[in-house]
């Protein structure tokens, strides 16, 4: 999980400690090119394809953190 | 089903592109798309300084003419040496005739030459090498012109950012010809899936769907980009997660066919998408970066050009000399993939 927020701290340009599982994604600057660069993500970690429906309606950090559990 | 191929005795001769002249920069992106990403963030993330856009009234076919008759030029090739023209776009000039007719004439090619035209992608390039080598095999043709040519920023609307940031107008001509002394094109790799023909797509302007002013209602999505149905869309995350998934497999076949491994492969020509995908698939892929060139920072995504873009600078660099041996790699619209193996 370390891995995951430390990749999306860096997609998103923030400090890692800027990243909880509370943290609302759009108040992180969710926009298209943050989606591919989580796909992008997701795939260097677990190296499996992402449901990317289920990745579009996630809407807060601990949703994601989910869907890398079940990759 | 999925046949093996055969290397076919011919070589690329020459290869010349050709860009539009008006520059669309990062500075004016930033400038349109207020409050969203400064243009140094547009480069960070595409690797993509500025593309070139035609003018109104300038087609695809005007700039594939550009390159076609440079690559004559240079190459030293007289009209009546070439005996086939085939041209690859997705923005022709007319519903009909096709373009390669009206080319025929703009060229002064003779009258008893073959001429057509395909709708290729961004895997256009390498399906064009294959119709090319295919009719070389065959004995139909010696001397084969590739025109490949695309304008993308006539689809693409102006608050589009997803799509707006990533492509360029441009064109490339490409000469390929019979060889006996041992160079080679093929075997070939295709796949198809049109499940995802959506993800990259026009909808209105086609038979289809015709164009109208509900077609031209501008839509603002999720994220803030702006498009009607007459505008290019691209669902960016399922392109992506397309070509992470499907370029190593044609990278693993392509290799099992042409019976070669990583080491006896001197460069890999992937498609030029920007530099967030082609760096994912490098990494994907374990490439060694020196084996991969990039060549977008100053065009863009040139879609079924974009190879040949890569190619033109590479022969000018002397990198591609007789006894190496490139793999190509095409993905994109259709969905579509392509590749093949060269030998120089």
């Amino acid at each position: 999980m370390n891995e995951l927020r430390a990749g999306l701290a860096d997609i998103f340009e923030v400090e890692p400690s800027a990243i909880t599982s509370e943290t609302a994604l759009t108040d992180l600057g969710w926009d298209s090119l943050a989606m591919v660069s989580t796909i992008a993500l997701f795939d260097e970690l677990f190296g499996k394809p992402i449901n990317i429906d289920k990745l579009k309606n996630c809407e807060t950090v601990a949703d994601l953190e989910s869907m890398a559990e079940e990759a | 089903m999925a046949v093996g191929g055969k290397a076919v005795g011919a070589r690329i001769a020459a290869v010349a592109t050709h860009l539009p002249s008006r520059r669309l920069t990062n500075e004016t992106l930033a400038d349109d798309f207020s409050g969203g990403w400064s243009a140094e963030k547009i480069f960070e993330k595409t690797g993509i300084r500025e593309r070139r856009v035609v003018e109104p009234g300038e087609t695809a076919l005007d700039l594939g003419h550009k390159a076609a008759e440079r690559l004559l030029g240079e190459a030293g090739l007289s009209p009546g040496q070439v005996d086939f023209l085939i041209f690859c776009s997705q923005s022709p000039d007319y519903v009909l005739p096709a373009s390669a007719c009206i080319l025929q004439e703009r060229l002064g090619l003779p009258t008893n030459v073959g001429a057509f035209d395909f709708n290729g992608g961004c895997s256009g390039y390498v399906y064009g090498l294959a119709l090319a080598t295919g009719l070389i095999a065959a004995g139909s043709a010696r001397t084969v012109l590739l025109v490949t040519a695309d304008t993308y920023s006539r689809f693409i609307h102006e608050r589009d950012r997803s799509v707006r940031t990533l492509f360029g107008d441009g064109a490339a001509a490409t000469l390929v010809v019979a060889d006996d002394s041992g160079c080679t094109i093929g075997p070939f790799v295709f796949g198809t899936d049109g499940r995802g023909a959506k993800s990259l797509i026009v909808e209105a302007g086609g038979a289809r769907v015709a164009r109208d002013e509900t077609t031209a209602e501008p839509v603002e999505d999720a994220f803030g980009n702006v498009r009607s149905r007459d505008n290019l869309l691209m669902d960016g995350g399922a392109v992506l997660a397309f070509a992470l998934r499907e370029v190593p497999a044609v990278w693993r076949a392509l290799k099992e066919r042409a019976g070669l491994d990583d080491a006896a492969i001197d460069l890999v020509l992937l498609h030029q998408a920007n530099r967030f995908m082609l760096d994912a698939l490098v990494r994907k892929l374990k490439l060694d970066p020196d084996k991969v060139p990039y060549f977008f920072e100053t065009i863009g995504n040139t879609v079924s050009s974009s190879i040949p873009f890569v190619l033109e600078q590479l022969i000018a660099e002397g990198r591609v000399g007789r006894g190496n041996r490139a793999a190509l790699i095409g993905f994109g619209v259709g969905l579509s993939w392509a590749g093949c193996t060269i030998s120089f």
